[in-house]
Formats: structure tokens, sequence, C-alpha cells
């Protein structure tokens, strides 16, 4: 559905995409993960040919996009990172307009803009000014802006950012069932919970370049790093934190506030050599945990900082 | 889709509380401060009665030429003189020195003298009455005394003849106040320029996230914005009309010609007030509220060119610096009101609403020039 290859935009001598391919699937939820600035939302601009680029091809429908591919712009929603709604109309009129932009049949517009309304849970906000709203109910407001003519493609450009818990999970929910109706979703977000427990594939974005692209499964198994043990153990001796260390699956192993953390490798148990390790030498313990490896941990293996850095 | 963006523009235009207060408040207050405080001079400029003095002498009760020409140029209804009579000449000359009147009247052997203290316009008009009257009884006389007089050679002498024709250059009453509406009427229309900032921002993608979601959208840009503009066009034309009748029906300003080529006068300053507001959004990334200000400067710049707040200012810019008056707006727009209330032609008239109409035609040209892009170098 979308093909993206070589793509360049630079901005003065600032590479903001380098060499960026991209292959998105029918039916897929495709997560674009990265920190601020890692090209997410220039990429996405660049493929809805907002944005010039210098080099590179992109294809939406199995055709080039260009700003007058109107056939194809009638498939696509957009929900931009930034809440794009009239101050001065109404919940129901705001999602009337931009769904009359793509539907111009008014008769056949209004059961689209009432199932928009219900989507997004604005009902009975549906006599409001966006500024009545609260935050939550205007990012809901801005999808539902963006969804309303039952897109075939739909680009989420972090649609979840300064959203309260509640209004989060309802936002997820709702994208799940817009991909369970038969869109293909594109999703971009800084937060990596929301993208793991959202995307069936992800490609992770640094400073312009895909810097690995899969399933959680598949990204995961990149790495060396495998699960994450944390043991509470109010007392450890160094000299048994070394020997922890010294473990043939251990990667790194720390001890503070109580609580031992170690990183360990992606094969072996582990859980069993350090247990068996504190208990050889008397060292009691309390609860253990075990995570498995993380998209920041993938982030973290490949460009060695923080993907919140 | 024509119907979608027209009926929403217009509920944008009138739900915004700057267009509010810019376009539809704020001209209202400055038409009703106008009214108060210019409602004076129009007075000022209406001839008033001169109060004059007479001493009432016997050489005056006897002679009855003069009381009775006195008597009609005083009279309430059509005459020129508020006439106060004095016993004395002192009681007179007192009465001149305090101000109660411009001047009076004696009869001094036979013959009118008038006494004034200064040289003004009314004393003036006092010293032309009195000529014309000596004029007139000596010829009066002279033919009396040949004796064979016909009395229609008498009577010829009460008919002034004119020798040349007295052609108005205006078909209505100057009036100094008429031109700060005038002026206000255009400033207004200069104020079109907030119609054109919207449509324009809400259409670029490098301006606004709206304008970035209008451009996403499958609908054509140049309808987009046609039908955008016509909407801005509807709304601030409510706004002209709504100021007009405040003007004509609550503050009775005279146009002084049918309302129908003011209205004409308006839209052709509308137009060239968008598209001077849509030529400022395009050519700059800048901020909207520095587009707001430059707007709202060049606005006033322009109505205070044409007059809105000196009177006559308009008058000494296109004598000193005609170039300049030529190319400001709003003195079009205040010049093409001031030709329908001045002159019997048409041809000024034509010329100021041809001026507006090529400076539109450049604003809107060079503001297509920007919007025809369609994909940006950056957001």
């Amino acid at each position: 559905m979308i093909h993206v290859k070589n793509l360049v935009k630079r901005y003065g001598k600032l590479v903001a995409l380098d060499h960026f391919s991209l292959d998105v699937q029918d039916g897929e939820i495709f997560g674009l993960l990265g920190p601020n600035g890692s090209g997410k939302t220039t990429a996405i601009n660049c493929i809805l040919s907002l944005l010039t680029y210098d080099k590179g091809e992109i294809s939406l429908f199995g055709e080039p996009m260009s700003p007058t591919n109107y056939k194809s712009k009638k498939k696509i929603g957009v929900v931009p990172q930034n809440v794009a709604v009239f101050n001065e109309l109404t919940v129901q009129e705001n999602i009337d307009y931009f769904c009359g932009l793509y539907v111009p049949e008014k008769a056949a517009r209004k059961p689209l803009v009432e199932e928009a309304i219900e989507f997004a849970g604005l009902a009975d906000f549906r006599r409001f000014l966006p500024k009545k709203l609260s935050g939550g109910l205007l990012r809901r407001l801005n999808i539902a802006c963006g969804i309303a003519h039952k897109p075939e493609l739909i680009f989420l450009d972090e649609p979840t950012v300064a959203v309260d818990p509640q209004s989060r999970n309802s936002i997820l929910e709702g994208i799940r069932a817009l991909n369970a109706s038969g869109a293909t979703i594109i999703y971009t977000s800084h937060y990596m919970e929301e993208v793991e427990q959202l995307c069936s594939r992800i490609m992770i974005m640094d400073k312009g370049r895909a810097i690995a692209t899969g399933t959680r499964e598949e990204l995961t198994a990149l790495i060396h790093t495998g699960e994450k043990l944390t043991v509470e153990t109010p007392a450890l001796p160094p000299a048994i934190l070394e020997q922890i260390r010294n473990l043939p699956n251990v990667l790194r192993a720390d001890h503070g506030d109580g609580h031992l953390k170690a990183d360990c490798k992606g094969d072996g148990h582990p859980i069993i050599d350090v247990l068996d390790l504190l208990r050889q030498n008397n060292v009691s313990f309390g609860q253990v945990y075990s995570e498995p490896p993380t998209l920041n941990d993938v982030f973290l293996e490949i460009t060695g900082k923080q993907l919140r850095d | 889709m024509f119907g979608n963006i027209y009926c929403k523009r217009i509920l944008v235009s009138v739900r915004n509380k700057g267009t509010l207060i810019w376009t539809w408040i704020f001209p209202l207050m400055m038409a009703t401060l106008f009214y108060f405080a210019f409602s004076g001079l129009q007075d000022a400029e209406l001839l008033k009665t001169i109060p004059a003095g007479i001493v009432v002498s016997e050489e005056y009760e006897s002679d009855t030429a003069l009381r009775t020409t006195l008597q009609a140029v005083s009279d309430p209804e059509e005459g020129f003189l508020e006439l106060h009579t004095y016993e004395t000449r002192e009681a007179a000359a007192e009465a001149l020195t305090s101000g109660e009147i411009d001047g009076f009247f004696s009869l001094e052997n036979g013959s009118p003298k008038l006494s004034v203290s200064k040289n003004d316009l009314n004393q003036t008009i006092l010293k032309s009455f009195l000529d014309q009257y000596v004029q007139t009884r000596h010829a009066v006389i002279s033919l009396l005394e040949k004796g064979d007089t016909d009395v229609s050679q008498i009577l010829d002498l009460f008919q002034t003849e004119t020798w040349t024709e007295e052609l108005s250059l205006s078909k209505n009453v100057p009036s100094e106040t008429v031109n700060y509406f005038f002026a206000l009427l255009a400033m207004v229309c200069m104020y079109g320029g907030f119609q054109g900032l919207d449509s324009v921002s809400y259409l670029q993608a490098n301006l606004s996230p709206l304008g970035a979601r209008r451009t996403l959208s499958p609908a054509k840009r140049f309808p987009m914005v046609f039908f955008d503009l016509l909407a801005a066009l509807t709304v601030h034309m409510a706004c002209m009309l709504f100021l007009l009748a405040y003007l004509v029906l609550i503050l009775r300003v005279d146009f002084g010609t049918g309302l129908v080529p003011v209205i004409v006068t308006c839209l052709f300053g509308s137009f060239l007030g968008m598209s001077f507001g849509s030529f400022v959004t395009a050519i700059s990334r800048a901020k909207e509220g520095v587009k707001v200000a430059v707007i709202i400067s060049v606005s006033l710049a322009c109505s205070f060119g044409a007059g809105m707040m000196v009177s006559g200012i308009n008058y000494k810019i296109a004598k000193t610096l005609p170039v300049l008056a030529w190319l400001n707006p709003a003195a079009r727009i205040s010049d093409a009101l001031y030709c329908l209330y001045y002159y019997d032609g048409y041809g000024q008239y034509f010329l100021n609403l041809g001026i507006l109409a090529a400076m539109t035609l450049a604003f809107s040209i060079v503001t297509a020039f920007f919007l025809r892009r369609q994909r940006y170098e950056s957001i």
C-alpha cells in the first residue's frame, strides 16, 4: 500500500531523512518509533506530498504520490500532530467540514459524521466549541476530523501527546477498531509502550534513518539483551555482585535501593543461575521479577542511547 | 463542496471575536464619535443671522425708506439681520463693544452710517448691504427729481441683472464632516484584509496546521480558496452594509446620492482590502500577530492619508505628493465617495474604481503566485 525507496530530505546542511525506505502492507498497523527529531513527521509529510524532497520514490496505492493525486488523497485520512480544527466551529461542525472535503454530498456525509462523533466519544460535546474541550477530548476531535470519511489509509502522527491515561486508552482502542474495520494505519510515536501494544510491525528511526524494522519479537531477537532480572536483596556484598557479573548469561548487573538488577543474554537460564548463586552465598532475597526485553533495549543496544533522550 | 466551505466559513467569520471587534464594533464606535464630535462643525458651516443695531432717532423715524428696508431684511423667516434698536448712539456703541452686535446703523444729516469695531465677514456683509442701499436710494431720488420718470425705470433699479451664469460644481451642500465618514468607510474596506488573512492562512500548509489539513484533502485548491474568499466577501459586505445602515438610518449621514453607487464603491474597496490581506499573509511566514499588526497599521495610515483624523490632509497630500495620494487605496475609496457627493459626472468616480481594481488585481496576482505552491520546503 505504501512504498518508499531511498528518500532523502535535507534542510540546508541537516539531513532529515537519509535514504529512508518503507513498505507497508494492507491491513497493518505500522509503527514509526523514534525520539523527537528522528524524522518521523518529516517522513509522513514527504509521503503525503506536503514537503518537497531531494531524492527518492514514493508511491501510494500503487501510484506515484503527488499533490494533485486526488484519487489517492480521497482514500487517505490524516490526524496531524498539532490539533488542526476551527476554533469557531462546534465539534459537529468541524467534523462535518473536514468530512465534507472528502464527501461533498450532504446526505452521504451525515451518517459518517454521526459515526465519527460516536466513535470518538464526543456525542455529549457535539455543540461545544473546541476551547471548551479538555486536552483529551480535543485530541479525539482531531482524530474524528481525520477519519470521518472512512479512509483506507490513516496516518496518525503522535495522536496521544499530552493526553491523560484514560483518553489515551480510549484513543488506542479506537485505533484498533479502525484497523479491525479494514483501515491500514501508520502510527508515529515516541511512546514505545503504545507502539509495542498497538502495532503489528514497527520501524525504529533515529537521525532520519530506519535502524530496524520488524515485529516486536523480530526486533527484540535482533539484540543480545534477553530478559531483565530484578531481585529484592536488601544487602549484597560487592564480591557476590562481581560473581554475578561474571556469570556466563549475564551482560550487566548492578545493586541499588535494595534491588539487584541484571540484564541477561537471550539464551540459557539466567534466573536459576543468579538465584543459585545468592542461595549458595547465604544472601537473603525477596521478590523476583523477570521482564522480556523492550523496544527501548533494542534502541539502546543499536544506538547506545535511550529512546527518550 | 461549495455549500460546506461557504457556510462554515461564514460561521467562522461571524464567530471570530477579532473580526467582530475590528470590523463591526470599532467602526460603529468611530462613526458615533465622529457624529458627536463634528455635529457642531456642520452647524457652523450654515450662515447665521447677523446681529446688528439701529439708533432710533427722530430722523430715523421719519426716514420711511430705511426703516422699511431694515424691517424687510430683519424678517425672522427670510432676513439676514437680527435687528436690535437703541435709543442713543452711546447705547448702540456700548452693545457693539460688548459684542452683542456686530455693527449698528445711525442716520447723520440724512445719510445712513455704519459703525463696526472690527473687519470680519459679518461686518463686510453689513457694509455691502449699506452700500447697495445708499446707491439705490440715490438713483431713485435722481430719477424722481427729473420729473418725467417712468415707474418701470424705478422698478428696474430693484432688479439685479446678472451677466454671468452661476454653475454649481456640487449637487449637494458642501460639508466638511461627510469627508470623515468617507474616510471611515475606506478604513473598514481596508479591514477586509482580516478576511484575506484568514482565508490564506487556512489554506497554506506552511502557515497553519489547518492549512496543512486542508491541503491534504482531495478538494482542489483554487475552488477551495475561491469559495472561501466568496464567503469572506459576503461577511465583509454584510459588515459594510451594517455600517452604512447605521450611518444613514441612525446618524442620518447624507451621502448625497443614491446608495447603490456607494455600495459599489464599498464592494470595490472590500475587494481591495481582502486582496491586500491575502497578499500580506501569502508573502511572509511571520507570525499571525505580526500580519494583523501590519494590516491594522497600513489601514490606519491609509485612512489618515484619506483625511480620517485630520481634515484636509488628503488635499495637502494630493497637492504635494500626488503619487502617494493615487497609490493610497483608502484615499481612492474616499475620493470615489467624494465624487459621488459633489460631482455630477462619473468620470473621476470611475477612474478611482479603476485604480482600486488595478491594485486588487496586482495584489491578487502576487498572492496567486505564492498560493500555487502545494509542496513546501519546510512546514
